[in-house]
């Protein structure tokens, strides 16, 4: 009790001092974020788990900005959260979740010490978004918010602890700009994998550099170089993987239009050095060439393109996925049925489970649920593939019709066990009527429905024939009854059919066997509920979910669910 | 250039980096994974009449169209000694699926017919054929350390660990693998790692034995059982090339085996039910630490001792590695040690651990 009082003591005293500061010379300035969540689940699959459990917390994450000089800022971010049903105090964790400094030298140069977000090209440095496209749907923003807030997903941006600088000259003849941007990074301390072996410091540096040409010119290029120091570990393995990029963009306006060319190129290595020598050294390249026109009040915009992704172009700082199936399991019900079967991860933990995603670079490929995403598992860096994509955007003039297509044919470069090629076509359409605009409502009615569609085929007439499809639809409703006031109701539905083969990687990420398996499985999710929206970020929700899975097999029991969800954010 | 131009250029290199992509594949082949299985395969057996004194072969090929779990059976006839011979493949490659007149047990093939059988893990089907043996593998230049058919060895030495107070370390007739004798070795040492030894006084040197390590083989059969299994039990064989006096000073233990003589050194790990047929190659053995100034030349030809001993890892006490094996009783009994030249009397194993020295 007397820890407790000591660290409340302490807290309030900080706080007191700062914002004594910050009313004598603004040097000092608060953000930060307030949650509340109670979450009752009702379990009616089986007897292993509880027929209902009630669960929750709060958290305050205070970030404290302090200047203390013009040039200067130094961000820290405290978390103080508490889960309910503990005793008092003990079940209250207070972290510092995270800690900055920047500033700038001169006025020119830029720096940033501390945590930081990076993001380079689509090939070199990139967190790509989770499975499920269309997650967007406002009847599961809630639910994304917290995924992306507390894995640090912002802006397709990999959170990082490092040293980071950049800074831009202008120039009057040959090149009329140039920004620099160098950074090294430790995703990884050594680490003990046993009483006595430990693996190396890991490191990523990285540099990107823009230069507009001309007013319509701009030549880009990144590279990053993810490597272990094999000094600062006894287990002699340490793996490197440069990836290097270059491009060009082409952009002009004509009457009500822009008009914008893109054609890149890049190649990447990796290898593992192995006391003094190199095993597994692979070097993979890539190619994107794109073409987009977008009316200059967004109203109309389409895009094209092709790319070409070498079978061996391994880059860690873009491949690496948000979610590893190969390594999870969900935080709800993790165990189900009669024969405690582990839970696989459905549409559900996908889009509502924050303990499901990862915030650390792979150096290799990480599993993935095939049904959920096997054209482009690994985003536009997935390897092995070749072909073609487009997307198309409409917003009618009256705003009451929003409309979004997208599309892709892709196939492998070289088969996987097979010397056939697998397709995969992607199609993938959202509409939103907003009808409040057609009907001239003063408050808000929209209807939202969406369709992805997902192709796999290998022919054959053998076991190496391989067809899978998935499909997705979702239904969502939104209608401000009272100002301010919505009801929400949505309905996701993911059906899958089907066989695939999962491929068995080595600790080198070569493929060493494969698993085929077969799947015809139903993902459901319903959701009715009440949103009370203050301001954009702040908010109440309540929700019910009815979700659960069916698996069309005797042998892999079916699971059901059901949750009453209370949430109130404060984002400021 | 404009940019027409080289939007063009890269357009077209995407293709050439396609076109030039070799045609191949990532990973083993499905079809040989997951294919349907040919029921029509036939197994081709090169050499039906073999004369395994003529180091003669009888090979064997198939084709399966998929990878299966296979197994040859060859049994004697008349002896009914048996061999089997098993794999994982999609084919039987007759460069690596052979048979060179060995057995897999005792008894050992004689001049007869063999019956020979191929079955499938998960499939029905079964291909039988027979061959002849004109000619069976001969053991005669095998080197007999210890069969225990006229008690234990004149020269030998019985060394129970002291604190091993149900030591077995006697010769017993109710399970021998040949003959009417083996010995037994076992006992319970919670605390410590020794349970004992035996040390054979051996001398090959008027003997003429040619081979090198590398075709000098330890053949024995090792007895244990799974019931209550110490899940550490070992046995460790050390053979020395020590041209110093067996047991000088008389005190039951042989003096070669000191950490300053030319000892080799093996480690069984012991977790079967039954006896377990094992062919060492002589060269798997590793030199043991030793002080300064022993030279290490491996020649079968200078083996002048062997010593056996049984160990398991400690249950209790200061040295405790492995609780859950408190009171457990070990066992590592063996029957009819031989040394044999070129050839081994059974599959020859590898892997065994060769670990730091041990004396004991």
């Amino acid at each position: 009790m007397m820890k407790i009082n000591s660290i409340i003591f302490t807290i309030a005293f900080i706080f007191i001092q700062l914002f004594t500061i910050a009313q004598q010379d603004e040097k000092v300035r608060f953000s930060g974020l307030t949650r509340s969540i109670i979450s009752r689940d009702l379990n009616k699959t089986d007897t292993i788990n509880p027929l209902n459990s009630t669960s929750g917390y709060n958290l305050i994450d205070l970030n404290t900005h302090i200047n203390p000089l013009k040039d200067i800022e130094i961000l820290a971010q405290l978390r103080i959260r508490n889960e309910f049903g503990s005793f008092f105090g003990s079940g209250t964790q207070i972290t510092v979740r995270q800690l900055t400094a920047k500033g700038v030298l001169g006025n020119r140069i830029k720096f940033t010490i501390g945590d930081m977000y990076l993001k380079q090209n689509k090939f070199t440095l990139h967190n790509y978004d989770e499975e499920l496209p269309f997650f967007n749907s406002d009847f599961v923003s809630s639910y994304r918010d917290i995924v992306h807030y507390e894995n640090f997903y912002t802006d397709n941006r990999w959170r990082l602890q490092g040293i980071q600088t950049n800074f831009s000259y202008e120039f009057d003849r040959f090149i009329k700009t140039l920004e620099l941007d160098f950074f090294i990074t430790r995703p990884r301390g050594y680490q003990y994998i046993s009483n006595a072996n430990r693996v190396s410091d890991m490191l990523l540096s990285g540099g990107s550099l823009i230069s507009k040409i001309n007013s319509n010119l701009t030549f880009e290029s990144n590279y990053i170089n993810l490597f272990e120091i094999p000094s600062s570990g006894n287990i002699n393995i340490s793996v490197r993987n440069p990836v290097i990029q270059g491009g060009l963009n082409y952009h002009y306006d004509i009457p009500q239009a822009k008009l914008e060319h893109n054609i890149q190129a890049g190649f990447s290595e990796r290898s593992w050095l192995q006391f003094d020598s190199l095993t597994n050294y692979t070097v993979g390249i890539f190619s994107e060439f794109s073409s987009s026109y977008t009316k200059k009040d967004s109203s109309l915009g389409f895009s094209f393109g092709g790319r070409y992704v070498d079978p061996n172009f391994r880059s860690s700082g873009s491949q690496t996925r948000r979610i590893n199936f190969n390594d999870n399991t969900p935080s709800v019900y993790p165990e189900y049925s009669s024969n405690e079967l582990q839970r696989p991860i459905s549409v559900f933990d996908i889009i509502s489970d924050p303990t499901i995603y990862n915030q650390d670079l792979s150096t290799n490929l990480m599993g993935f649920n095939p049904i959920y995403s096997n054209s482009l598992p690994f985003g536009d860096a997935t390897p092995n593939r070749l072909g073609v994509f487009a997307k198309f955007n409409l917003i009618s003039k009256n705003k009451f019709l929003e409309l979004n297509f997208n599309s892709s044919y892709f196939e492998e470069v070289i088969g996987q066990g097979s010397l056939l090629k697998r397709n995969f076509v992607l199609l993938s359409g959202n509409t939103k009527f907003n009808l409040h605009e057609i009907f001239g409502l003063n408050k808000k009615l929209s209807v939202s429905v969406s369709i992805v569609d997902e192709t796999t085929k290998r022919s054959s007439s053998n076991a190496e024939n391989v067809n899978l499809i998935s499909r997705q639809l979702n239904f969502s409703s939104s209608i401000e009854t009272l100002d301010d006031l919505f009801i929400q109701l949505g309905y996701k539905s993911f059906n899958s059919e089907g066989n695939e083969y999962l491929t068995n990687r080595s600790a080198y990420g070569n493929i060493q066997g494969f698993t085929p398996i077969n799947y015809n499985q139903n993902d459901n999710m319903y959701i009715a509920g009440l949103k009370y929206k203050f301001r954009p970020n702040v908010y109440l929700n309540l929700q019910y979910n009815l979700w659960g899975t069916n698996f069309n097999d005797s042998n892999i029991p079916d699971f059901k669910y059901q949750r009453l969800l209370f949430i109130f954010s404060v984002k400021l | 250039m404009k940019i027409k131009h080289i939007y063009i250029l890269t357009i077209i290199s995407i293709f050439i980096i396609f076109s030039c992509t070799k045609e191949k594949s990532e990973g083993p082949s499905i079809n040989e994974l997951y294919g349907d299985f040919d029921a029509t395969a036939s197994l081709l057996i090169g050499n039906k009449n073999p004369n395994f004194q003529n180091n003669e072969l009888t090979k064997f090929s198939c084709d399966f169209g998929r990878v299966v779990d296979w197994k040859i059976s060859i049994t004697g006839l008349v002896s009914s000694a048996k061999k089997i011979i098993t794999g994982n493949s999609s084919i039987l490659d007759s460069n690596i699926n052979f048979w060179d007149g060995s057995a897999s047990d005792f008894p050992l093939f004689i001049e007869e017919n063999c019956a020979i059988e191929l079955t499938f893990l998960t499939q029905p089907d079964t291909l039988r054929d027979t061959i002849l043996i004109t000619g069976p593998q001969l053991y005669d230049d095998g080197y007999v350390v210890a069969d225990f058919e006229n008690g234990f060895p004149v020269d030998g030495l019985i060394k129970p660990q002291g604190n091993n107070t149900i030591a077995t370390f006697v010769i017993a007739d109710d399970q021998p693998l040949l003959g009417n004798y083996y010995f037994q070795m076992g006992g319970k040492v919670n605390f410590d790692w020794a349970l004992g030894k035996i040390d054979l006084k051996l001398d090959y040197s008027s003997s003429p034995i040619s081979a090198s390590a590398e075709d000098f083989y330890l053949n024995l059969g090792i007895l244990s059982d799974t019931v209550d299994l110490h899940t550490g039990q070992f046995m460790n064989i050390l053979i020395s090339e020590s041209d110093e006096a067996f047991d000088p000073d008389g005190n039951g233990v042989a003096d070669i085996f000191d950490s300053n003589e030319e000892v080799y050194k093996l480690k069984i790990y012991i977790d079967w039910d039954g006896y377990k047929l094992i062919s060492i190659r002589y060269s798997d053995f590793v030199a043991t630490n030793s002080t300064a100034g022993v030279t290490f030349a491996k020649n079968p030809k200078d083996i002048k001792g062997m010593r056996i001993a049984c160990q398991a890892c400690p249950s209790s006490g200061a040295t405790m590695q492995c609780e859950e094996n408190f009171d457990r009783i070990v066992r590592t009994d063996f029957d009819h040690i031989i040394f044999t030249e070129n050839k081994a009397f059974f599959d020859v194993i590898t892997g065994f651990v060769a670990d730091a020295w041990n004396k004991n």
